[in-house]
C-alpha cells in the first residue's frame, strides 16, 4: 500500500517536473531576452559620475558639520567630556553626512546626538540618543542597525528617517524598502510609505500607511481598536496584522474577522491558528499581504 | 559567469569592470523588468539603471556567485515593485504594451506563432504581481526555489505555492485567450 502510494507520488513528481520543463521551454520561446538599450549604460555612467563627485560635496558638508561640533565643544565642553569623544553632535545650524562603509550614508540632522557603535563589514551600528537621522542603505538586509531608547531599527534594504527624544519617543518613517523596529521580542515591520511611532520602554508602535485617513492614523497611535476596525482599508491590513499579536484574544478575533472581510485569507491560514498566534500562519499571511502593502 | 576579477575590479572602482558586470547581467535584468512592467521600455530602463547603480555601489559586500545572483534578483524584484507602485501600472492585458516587441519578432516567425507569443506575453502581464515575478524568475532565469525564496524574501513553500498558482492562472488565461474570450 505504502509503496504504491510512493510510486504514485514519484510519478506525480516526475510528471510535474516534466510539465515544468516543458513550460520553461515554451516560456523561453515566447519571452525572449530583450536587449537593454545602450542609453541605460549612459545613465548609469552619469549616476556613477555623480557619485564620484559626491565626496567633494561631503567634504564641504563635513567641514560645516565639524564647525558645528567645534562650536558645541566650546559651548559645552564639560558635557562633551562626560559623554565621550566618539559622539557626533549637531547644533541647530549644522548637519553631518556620515558614510556607512560601502553600503550607504546617514544624514545627521540639526540638534542630533549620535554615535557610531560598530563599523564592521558584517555590522554597522549607530546609537541615536536624540534628534533625527536619515539613512540611505543599499546592502543586504540586517547589516545596518540604529539603537534608540525605544529599541533598534534594523535595515532590510531601504531609505528611512528616524527621530527620537532621549526617552525613546519618536517616529520611524520609511521611504523605500523595509525597516524592522524591534524591542524585547516585539517587532514592527514598516514598509515604504508607512510610519511607526516609538515609545520609551514601550518599543515600537503599530505601523500605518502615511496615506491612511487621519482618523485611522490617530486610532493606530492611540490603539483605539474600535476606530481602527471601522476605518481600515485593504492596505491597512499592515496595521491590523500587527494588531493581531498585541491585543487580547477577544479583540484578536474581531481583528481577524475584519481582515478576512478586507482580504482573502490564504491557504494554510485559519481563524483558529491566528487566534492561537501560530507563528507559521501569521508569517504566511503576512507574506501574502505584503504584496498589497 | 561572474568572475572574481570583475568583482575585484568593481571594488577597486574600475570602469571596465563595471561595464563587464553590466554586460553580463543587463539583458536579463532588463528583460525581467520589461515583462514585469507590462512591456514598458522606459520603466524597464529605470529599473535596470537603479539596480546596477546599487550593485556597483555595494558590490564590495559580496563574495561568491550564488550570493551575488540572489542579491541581484532581490534588487530587481524590489525595484520592479517600487516602480510599479510609483507608476500605478494597471495590470490588465488590454493595456499591455508588448506590441512593438511582438512586431519586431514577427519578421522571422509565422503569423500563428507570433499570435501565440503575444498571447503568452499578455497572459504573463495580466498575472498579479506576486505570481508574475515568481513565474519570471523561475521560467526566465531558472533560479532554484531556494534562490527564489531569498530573492523574494519568503519561504520555499510560498515560492512553490506561488509558482503553482501562477502556472495555473497562466494556463487558464491562455485557454481564454486562445478561445478569444479576452
Amino acid at each position: 500500500m505504502f509503496s504504491r502510494y510512493r510510486l504514485r507520488k514519484i510519478a506525480a513528481d516526475l510528471e510535474s517536473q516534466r510539465a515544468e520543463q516543458k513550460a520553461r521551454a515554451k516560456m523561453a520561446e515566447y519571452l525572449p531576452l530583450v536587449e537593454a538599450p545602450e542609453a541605460v549604460w549612459a545613465e548609469i555612467e552619469a549616476g556613477l559620475a555623480r557619485r564620484d563627485r559626491a565626496p567633494a560635496r561631503r567634504r564641504i558638508d563635513l567641514r560645516w558639520a565639524w564647525a558645528g561640533i567645534c562650536a558645541a565643544l566650546l559651548i559645552g565642553i564639560f558635557y562633551w567630556w562626560r559623554h565621550g569623544r566618539e559622539w557626533i553632535e549637531t547644533d541647530s545650524r549644522s548637519r553631518v553626512v556620515v558614510k556607512v562603509g560601502a553600503i550607504g550614508t546617514v544624514e545627521v540632522e540639526p540638534n542630533t546626538r549620535v554615535r557610531v557603535v560598530a563599523d564592521r563589514a558584517s555590522e554597522h551600528r549607530f546609537a541615536l540618543a536624540h534628534g533625527e537621522i536619515r539613512a540611505s542603505i543599499t546592502a543586504p538586509p540586517k547589516l545596518f542597525f540604529v539603537d534608540t531608547a525605544a529599541g533598534t531599527a534594523v535595515d532590510l534594504g531601504c531609505e528611512y528617517s528616524l527621530s527620537t527624544d532621549e526617552d525613546g519617543s519618536g517616529v520611524l518613517r520609511v521611504t523605500k524598502g523595509w525597516v524592522s523596529f524591534q524591542w524585547k521580542g516585539i517587532e514592527s515591520l514598516v514598509p515604504a510609505g508607512a510610519s511607526c511611532r516609538t515609545r520609551g520602554r514601550g518599543g515600537p508602535g503599530i505601523p500605518y500607511f502615511d496615506d491612511a485617513p487621519a482618523s485611522f492614523k490617530r486610532a493606530a497611535e492611540a490603539l483605539n481598536i474600535e476606530a481602527m476596525l471601522k476605518d481600515a482599508r485593504s492596505s491597512d491590513t499592515l496595521t491590523l496584522w500587527h494588531l493581531l499579536s498585541r491585543v487580547d484574544p477577544a479583540n484578536r478575533a474581531r481583528v481577524f474577522d475584519r481582515m478576512a472581510d478586507l482580504t482573502r485569507v490564504p491557504a494554510g491560514v485559519s481563524r483558529d491558528l491566528v487566534l492561537k498566534l501560530d507563528p507559521e500562519a501569521l508569517r504566511r499571511w503576512k507574506d501574502e499581504l505584503a504584496w498589497t502593502w | 559567469m561572474l568572475s572574481t576579477e570583475i568583482v575585484e575590479g568593481c571594488r577597486a572602482g574600475d570602469r571596465d569592470a563595471f561595464r563587464a558586470l553590466y554586460d553580463l547581467y543587463k539583458d536579463r535584468v532588463y528583460s525581467i523588468a520589461f515583462y514585469f512592467l507590462n512591456g514598458d521600455p522606459s520603466a524597464a530602463s529605470d529599473v535596470t539603471q537603479q539596480v546596477f547603480l546599487k550593485l556597483i555601489t555595494s558590490i564590495g559586500q559580496f563574495r561568491g556567485e550564488a550570493e551575488f545572483s540572489t542579491w541581484l534578483y532581490r534588487l530587481v524584484v524590489n525595484a520592479c515593485v517600487d516602480v510599479a507602485r510609483g507608476r500605478k501600472f494597471a495590470l490588465t492585458a488590454d493595456r499591455v504594451q508588448l506590441e512593438a516587441l511582438a512586431a519586431a519578432g514577427s519578421q522571422e516567425v509565422d503569423i500563428a506563432r507570433d499570435q501565440m507569443a503575444r498571447s503568452v506575453r499578455a497572459a504573463v502581464a495580466a498575472l498579479p504581481s506576486k505570481f508574475r515575478v515568481a513565474v519570471l524568475l523561475r521560467y526566465f532565469e531558472d533560479l532554484s526555489y531556494e534562490e527564489m525564496a531569498t530573492a523574494l524574501g519568503c519561504s520555499m513553500g510560498t515560492v512553490a505555492s506561488r509558482l503553482s498558482r501562477g502556472h495555473r492562472m497562466l494556463a487558464e488565461r491562455l485557454k481564454d485567450l486562445m478561445a478569444g474570450k479576452v
